[in-house]
């Protein structure tokens, strides 16, 4: 097993940064590559890294990091050849007919209606990701906000100098129990990159591969990191391909960051689990819909798995997540196959497969996931379903094969509707039309005995606000960026 | 009923390839999404699809002066000449749009269901190894059996069954099924799910203990001689051809179901002809005896797929029609089945290198999902007669029916309904 270079990668990738209640997501255009190359030459060294710190007090109260996007590589002068080395679908970004397609992003959700990302909006060079904590509060979000936004003055107020023209911004906050709007608490299951020093369950240990570029993945091969085609810039700041071509590596302890916001309707979310499950005289039967909603979810609004915990939520808060649904719940009595956790980490349990089979597939097809929440802070439940205003998920993810990673998650697991030996059951958080074909059914099966039971006409509940595909680069090769 | 698959190859007429081509886009833009439903018709065709070969790019950058061809490959029930007959007779306007472009069809003012039927019929070439994801099956047949699941379906759904045993529940769909007019075919025509045969498994494995002196001396002298002068494949996927792809793209992953051709040109000499004709042997007698329940080889996706061998045994095509998008299916491909597709593919040129025949190669994941797109070609025109089921969904129907005719002992029951 290879340690990974720690201080070398951007921290955001093995970090959460849970800590830090309050962030601000900057998203910005390079007006003058020159400054901004300067600006470069000297914030690589601000960037925090993934270096490992045990006395928690010498925590930076604020942390910083950087990702680009095509446009944005361009824009700092990278040579055509160069960019031409990276993934396809990096450089193609998140919109083009096919990837509407494969990631299903029609109707409200389709691409003209975007506020960000799309042909049409402004576009975007790079994101800036600002985080703050007071440390001397605890979970304080108000307070973590004045870090963070005092940070965040500091470094807008030299925008301009250095060359950076600021398009907008998206503030993302964390609930210290990590609760999503819908109620739920997320994150509980992260893969954990093999040699960074983090501890966790075995079936969680993933390649790093998957989650960087220039270590081996889960097939044994190298991922498809971009190479210098043609020399620019001072070459000696990067290794050589790790894959043996003799070229220098861009990509090296860097990866693919995917970013998407989706608003949530929590109201038409649990409106339609209480409609589902209310009483004979018509009023909402509580328990039943934080059932039913637990089903779609597969864990419990505290987190717990309903696989382990298939009567009712234990509560408060719970990480429980050493289990596999093949040795607790192969028919799907407890964990139904359609719910969104099973389909987007079956675990042991791919189709009909094995366990050990099933997981070394399931292995190909993790990603990390950072997300933030937007809009107010709001906890839906069956009697809590109308926040003020618009509030949802800056999703965020982390893979070194978007194509088979968050693309192949988001189509084949859970657009889909063939999952397991499902019929018409696409992902009842992520996965839902919301048109459907004439004549095409979106259901949720609950296996249940003596027959499993068809919850019907699903709404959908997410609506895409805006989405790019990023360039997450090592903090070295952020120093090789400004010298081209 | 028997499924068959034939494919048809017939050149065209030099100067008149873009007027083919044209012919093929326009056909398109009248079909749903990429998906034709010229055929839906006719009731006999599973897949179908029309592919130009031989104009514009050589994966492989080969210098040989080749001229256009047109390939035909349909996936039907029954026999072939009948299959011929009916697609002449009742889809002439189609045929006659496009081999009209080609050599050899007769003039359209003569033309008739029999000599339509004749050029075909001249054209055929000869399958490698064929796979059926349901065999048994009809066109006719998948219709009605997810006609009757539907009705289950809805049946159970229309009450609760709370407290109630599985075998009543089972007695209960029986009689709600039985009552309908509809399904008055069951008690009929009684199926059954296509068996594994273990007789032909031991005797298989026998032969091939007999065999495996020789299969180990080929093993060797391909290592040793050929695969160390192989020249090999190192693309990764971000160094191919972005119009090539996009062309590609343009008709996948409107449904559940996609096509997949590919064209690859086989090594010289006589040890590498060898080896693939054991393999592809091999294939045949393990879809045969094994492969009868809907997986190739652990894949659990694929409807219909085959090679075919072409030119004097010189190139290679492989068809597939399958479920989930392209990332899944070579995925699956790799993880369940690799040793089989590098068996296969090692012996044909610019393959990511291979050891000891079935070893590397499509193990080598980054270049062989290169590889892959790379020799893929552009399916112009693709019929499928039921993108809405995908093969798990069809061959549990007949599961379906085939538990549902039968009488249940409880637990039998409850087995069965968790089909459903």
């Amino acid at each position: 097993m290879t340690m990974l270079e720690l201080e070398n990668i951007q921290g955001y990738l093995i970090r959460g940064y849970a800590h830090m209640l309050y962030s601000r997501f900057v998203y910005l255009q390079i007006s003058d590559a020159k400054a901004a190359k300067k600006w470069l030459s000297k914030s690589w060294k601000e960037m925090t890294s993934a270096r490992h710190i045990h006395d928690k007090s010498k925590i930076a109260p604020t942390h910083l990091n950087i990702a680009f996007t095509h446009d944005g590589l361009a824009a700092l002068g990278l040579d055509e050849e160069n960019l031409a080395a990276f993934s396809r679908e990096f450089r193609q970004g998140m919109v083009s007919p096919h990837r509407t397609r494969l990631l299903g992003d029609f109707d409200s959700s389709s691409p003209e209606k975007w506020n960000w990302g799309a042909p049409q909006n402004e576009s975007i060079h790079l994101c800036l990701m600002v985080f703050g904590n007071d440390k001397s509060a605890s979970d304080d979000l108000g307070k973590d906000k004045i870090v963070c936004l005092d940070y965040y003055n500091k470094l807008a107020s030299e925008f301009e100098a250095n060359g950076l023209k600021e398009i907008f911004f998206i503030d993302g906050q964390t609930q210290p129990d990590n609760k999503e709007h819908f109620g739920f608490r997320d994150g509980v299951s992260q893969p954990i990159i093999e040699g960074s020093g983090r501890v966790g369950d075995k079936d969680d240990v993933i390649k790093a591969g998957e989650f960087l570029f220039g270590y081996k993945n889960e097939f044994g091969v190298y991922p498809d990191t971009p190479l210098i085609v043609k020399e620019q810039g001072d070459l000696n700041l990067l290794t050589p391909d790790a894959g043996g071509s003799g070229q220098k590596d861009i990509g090296k302890d860097g990866t693919f960051m995917v970013m998407r916001q989706l608003d949530q309707d929590v109201n038409k979310f649990w409106g339609y689990l209480n409609e589902k499950t209310k009483n004979p005289d018509g009023s909402i039967n509580v328990s039943e819909s934080l059932k039913l909603g637990a089903k779609f979810m597969g864990r419990w609004q505290s987190g717990a798995p309903i696989t382990l915990f298939p009567d009712s939520d234990p509560g408060p808060y719970s990480d429980v997540n050493d289990f596999g649904y093949a040795k607790f719940d192969k028919d799907g009595l407890k964990c139904p196959f359609g719910s969104h956790l099973r389909r987007t980490n079956p675990r042991d349990n791919v189709d009909d497969h094995g366990k050990k089979e099933s997981l070394k597939l399931s292995k190909q097809h993790r990603i990390i996931r950072r997300a933030r929440l937007y809009g107010e802070i709001y906890e839906g439940s069956p009697t809590n379903t109308t926040p003020n205003g618009e509030v949802g998920l800056l999703f965020i993810c982390f893979n070194a094969d978007i194509s088979r990673q968050f693309e192949f998650l988001q189509y084949t697991w859970a657009n889909l509707p063939k999952n397991k030996e499902l019929y018409n059951d696409p992902d009842p958080i992520i996965g839902v039309k919301e048109n459907p074909d004439p004549g095409e059914e979106q259901n949720f099966t609950v296996q249940d005995e003596p027959v499993s039971r068809t919850i019907k006409d699903l709404p959908r509940v997410i609506t895409v606000k805006g989405g790019a595909y990023f360039f997450f680069p090592s903090i070295n090769v952020l120093r090789y960026l400004s010298t081209i | 009923m028997q499924q068959n698959s034939t494919t048809i190859l017939v050149p065209v007429i030099p100067d008149k390839i873009q007027g083919l081509i044209d012919q093929l886009v326009e056909i398109k833009r009248n079909s749903q999404e990429g998906i034709s439903k010229e055929f839906d018709s006719l009731s006999i065709i599973h897949y179908a699809r029309w592919v130009v070969i031989d104009h514009g790019k050589s994966w492989i950058n080969d210098e040989k002066k080749r001229n256009p061809k047109l390939l035909f490959v349909i996936d039907y029930d029954g026999e072939e000449g009948e299959m011929l007959h009916k697609v002449s007779e009742n889809s002439s306007t189609i045929l006659d749009l496009v081999y009209v472009f080609c050599e050899g069809y007769p003039p359209l003012n003569t033309v008739n269901t029999d000599s339509r039927k004749s050029f075909l019929e001249n054209h055929v070439i000869k399958d490698a190894a064929v796979y059926i994801g349901a065999p048994g099956r009809s066109v006719l047949q998948i219709r009605k059996e997810r006609k009757l699941r539907d009705f289950i379906r809805k049946f159970v759904d229309s009450r609760t069954w709370e407290d109630v045993s599985p075998d009543t529940v089972h007695k209960k769909i029986k009689e709600q099924v039985l009552a309908n007019p509809d399904f008055s075919y069951l008690k009929e025509e009684r199926v059954s799910m296509p068996q594994i045969n273990y007789f032909g498994v031991v005797l298989l494995g026998i032969c091939l203990l007999a065999l495996l002196p020789f299969i180990i001396i080929l093993v060797l002298i391909v290592h040793f001689f050929y695969e160390r002068k192989d020249e090999n494949f190192t693309k990764k996927r971000s160094q191919l051809d972005n119009d090539f792809l996009t062309e590609l793209e343009v008709y996948e992953d409107f449904k559940n179901q996609n096509q997949f051709t590919q064209l690859v040109d086989m090594k010289e000499g006589n040890v590498r002809l060898l080896a693939i004709k054991f393999m592809f042997l091999l294939s045949n007698f393990l879809i045969k005896f094994i492969f009868t329940q809907g997986k190739l080889m652990g894949i659990p996706t694929i409807h219909f797929a085959k090679w075919v061998m072409f030119e004097k045994n010189s190139r290679v095509l492989f068809f597939s029609n399958f479920d989930g998008s392209w990332q899944q299916y070579l995925g699956d491909f790799i993880d369940n089945s690799g040793w089989g597709l590098t068996g296969i593919f090692s012996n044909t040129k610019v393959f990511p290198k291979t050891n000891f025949l079935i070893t590397g190669g499509a193990y080598k994941e980054e270049y062989f999902l290169a590889w892959s797109r790379n020799s893929e070609l552009v399916t112009n025109f693709w019929y499928t007669a039921y993108p809405d089921l995908s093969i798990k969904n069809v061959n549990n129907n007949t599961k379906i029916r085939v538990q549902l005719m039968k009488t249940l002992s409880e637990r039998q029951a409850a087995k069965f309904l968790k089909l459903l």
